[in-house]
């Protein structure tokens, strides 16, 4: 009997074993861990707020405080829990953080148990950056892992709770490159967060909330984060402003920026605090990139000062257009097909202002006489619903005065009908 | 003698009461004659008005996997055949900048000329700047005709 208890006893250890292998990669959720019971209680840097840990992804996905730390939080028992037998690590070392945390997250087989697709080449891709770079060389006053992700309280990057969340993410990078005490040994400038939070792209980020707009790591790069550097600045910027680069690759700017030196888009549009490019940014006014190199007389002051009078002159033809048919609207003439086909002036206008890249008149040029052509017919057919509209106010003041004079004709007959006749007593 | 003296104080009371019911039709005739005549010399300052629903083509107008530009109101709209042979009808201005957007057959998707802009047939906006999608109409055919309505005016 006693043996078939055990024998009884040993198949379940086997099958709990099988079932917990099966479970794997994480733990199960509901493993003890007896680490929070006295850390949970404890101020920082020793105490962890056991909330926010329960509700980070390490937490949901099963992994124990034991996971990073070592240790054997099933036991109760301090000196065991904190063992060296256990492997107890305790307090990390800076610069073993990148190692240990690649050591699951660079391991292809293991993630592909959380999520089949999640990238491992975070590590790698640290390793080439200037953070990682310089953390090799001993500076361990550089972002590792923790910086961006926090220790404890780690979600994933679509999580709005994230500190890596799109639109969190300047300000975690501002945490230390805006803060000029703490990057003051390595000579770079620390304006980048207030200059960004001016941008266009913040602006579309953080004010429109659309996710996609460029946030640091979409021209940095994450893991592997450095400056673009001047060759491939361009290049940047093209994973979505891809006919400004084309355009800009067919131009005689692409070779005059390279033999100079400058970077492509970031010379006119600077880099951080690029801001919403109007038609004054092109042309020979005061707002005017060209001007910053070009001086008048030379070949590219008069071409920047008639590409940036063509945009005008288009744009002022299309608000012409657009205030008389509204006029015409407003007063109830039908001019719903020229208001459609004045759209594609304005589409020939947006082509213009991309056209612009290629900084040749030329280029720029087509568009404009293909919209101005355009405006034209719109504009004549505004004229022509105008006319339209006074010539149905001219019939209906005619037709009014002829019922008016109707009425006053009828008053009169009705007061010779009630008036008494000659001879006749009231 | 005795009739008159019965009628003699109600008389200038009636006459007065069909003066004034007389009087009021007229001003009030008037009004309504006026009152269209001023409205149409002084318009007021409204939006277009936009019709709910608009022909947008005939079965047969379009082969599978094309689409084609119609007016709805006063601006552009694309109606789509997908190559499933199912209808599709979206606005055809770019949330992006306002330019048309065309149904490219090559890449299946509808296209921005201006900035590359890409969305799905059903409107999605999917690479490039647009911000959001494009605002999508409801399509049903009577008969050999097919109609596209604003969503919500079923």
């Amino acid at each position: 009997m006693v043996c078939r208890g055990a024998k009884n006893a040993l198949i379940m250890v086997a099958l709990s074993c099988c079932l917990f292998l099966l479970a794997a990669p994480g733990l199960p959720a509901q493993a003890k861990n007896s680490c929070i019971n006295c850390h949970g209680l404890f101020d920082p840097p020793l105490g962890i707020n056991a909330e926010e840990f329960a509700g980070s992804i390490h937490a949901q996905k099963g992994l124990l405080c034991t996971s990073c730390h070592g240790g054997d939080s099933s036991s109760d028992d301090m000196t065991q829990a904190m063992g060296k037998a256990a492997g107890f690590r305790g307090h990390i070392e800076r610069a073993q953080i990148p190692a240990l945390c690649g050591k699951c997250h660079s391991d292809a087989a293991y993630m592909r148990g959380f999520n089949p697709s999640v990238r491992t080449d975070q590590l790698s891709q640290y390793q080439t950056s200037v953070h990682g770079k310089m953390l090799a060389k001993g500076n361990s006053h550089v972002a590792v892992c923790i910086d961006c992700h926090t220790t404890h309280n780690i979600h994933p990057p679509n999580d709005p709770r994230s500190s890596v969340y799109p639109a969190n993410v300047a300000r975690t990078c501002a945490r230390c490159h805006a803060n000029a005490e703490y990057m003051k040994d390595y000579k770079i400038p620390t304006n980048q967060f207030a200059l960004y939070s001016t941008s266009v792209h913040h602006e579309a980020l953080a004010v429109r909330g659309d996710l996609s707009a460029p946030t640091c790591s979409t021209c940095h790069g994450s893991h592997g984060a450095a400056p673009p550097g001047v060759a491939s600045v361009e290049r940047v910027c093209s994973t979505c402003h891809v006919f400004q680069q084309q355009l800009f690759d067919s131009g005689p700017h692409k070779a005059a920026f390279g033999a100079m030196g400058f970077p492509g888009c970031i010379t006119c549009h600077s880099n951080h605090a690029i801001q919403h490019p109007s038609d004054g940014s092109i042309g020979t006014g005061n707002t005017a990139f060209c001007v910053r190199c070009h001086v008048e007389g030379d070949a590219g002051y008069t071409a920047a000062a008639g590409m940036h009078a063509g945009l005008v002159k288009l744009d002022g033809e299309i608000q012409r257009s657009e205030e008389i048919l509204k006029r015409a609207q407003v007063s109830g003439v039908e001019v719903g097909q020229t208001a459609m086909a004045l759209t594609e002036a304005q589409d020939d206008l947006t082509k213009a202002r991309v056209a612009i890249h290629s900084a040749r008149p030329d280029a720029v040029d087509q568009n404009i006489q293909a919209g101005l052509k355009v405006t034209d017919k719109t504009w004549q057919a505004g004229l022509a619903a105008m006319k339209e509209l006074k010539y149905r106010r001219q019939g209906l003041v005619a037709s009014i005065v002829a019922i008016v004079l109707v009425l006053i004709a009828l008053a009169f007959l009705i007061r010779k009908i009630e008036a008494p006749k000659p001879g006749e007593t009231k | 003698m005795s009739e008159q003296s019965l009628n003699a104080p109600g008389q200038p009371k009636r006459r007065l009461f069909v003066e004034i019911f007389l009087g009021a039709g007229v001003a009030a005739s008037l009004a309504s004659f006026l009152y269209p005549v001023l409205r149409y010399i002084f318009p007021p300052e409204t939006a277009e008005a936009t019709s709910d629903t608009v022909l947008a083509g005939r079965v047969g107008d379009l082969k599978p996997n094309t689409g084609k530009i119609f007016r709805f109101g006063s601006r552009p709209a694309l109606l789509i055949l997908t190559p499933d042979g199912q209808y599709s009808a979206i606005s055809a201005v770019c949330t992006h900048l306002n330019c048309t957007v065309q149904y490219r057959s090559d890449l299946r998707s509808v296209w921005c000329a201006c900035h590359n802009g890409m969305y799905t047939p059903d409107g999605r906006n999917i690479s490039g700047p647009p911000p959001r999608p494009l605002d999508k109409y409801d399509v049903f055919l009577k008969g050999e005709e097919i109609y596209v309505r604003r969503q919500g005016n079923a």
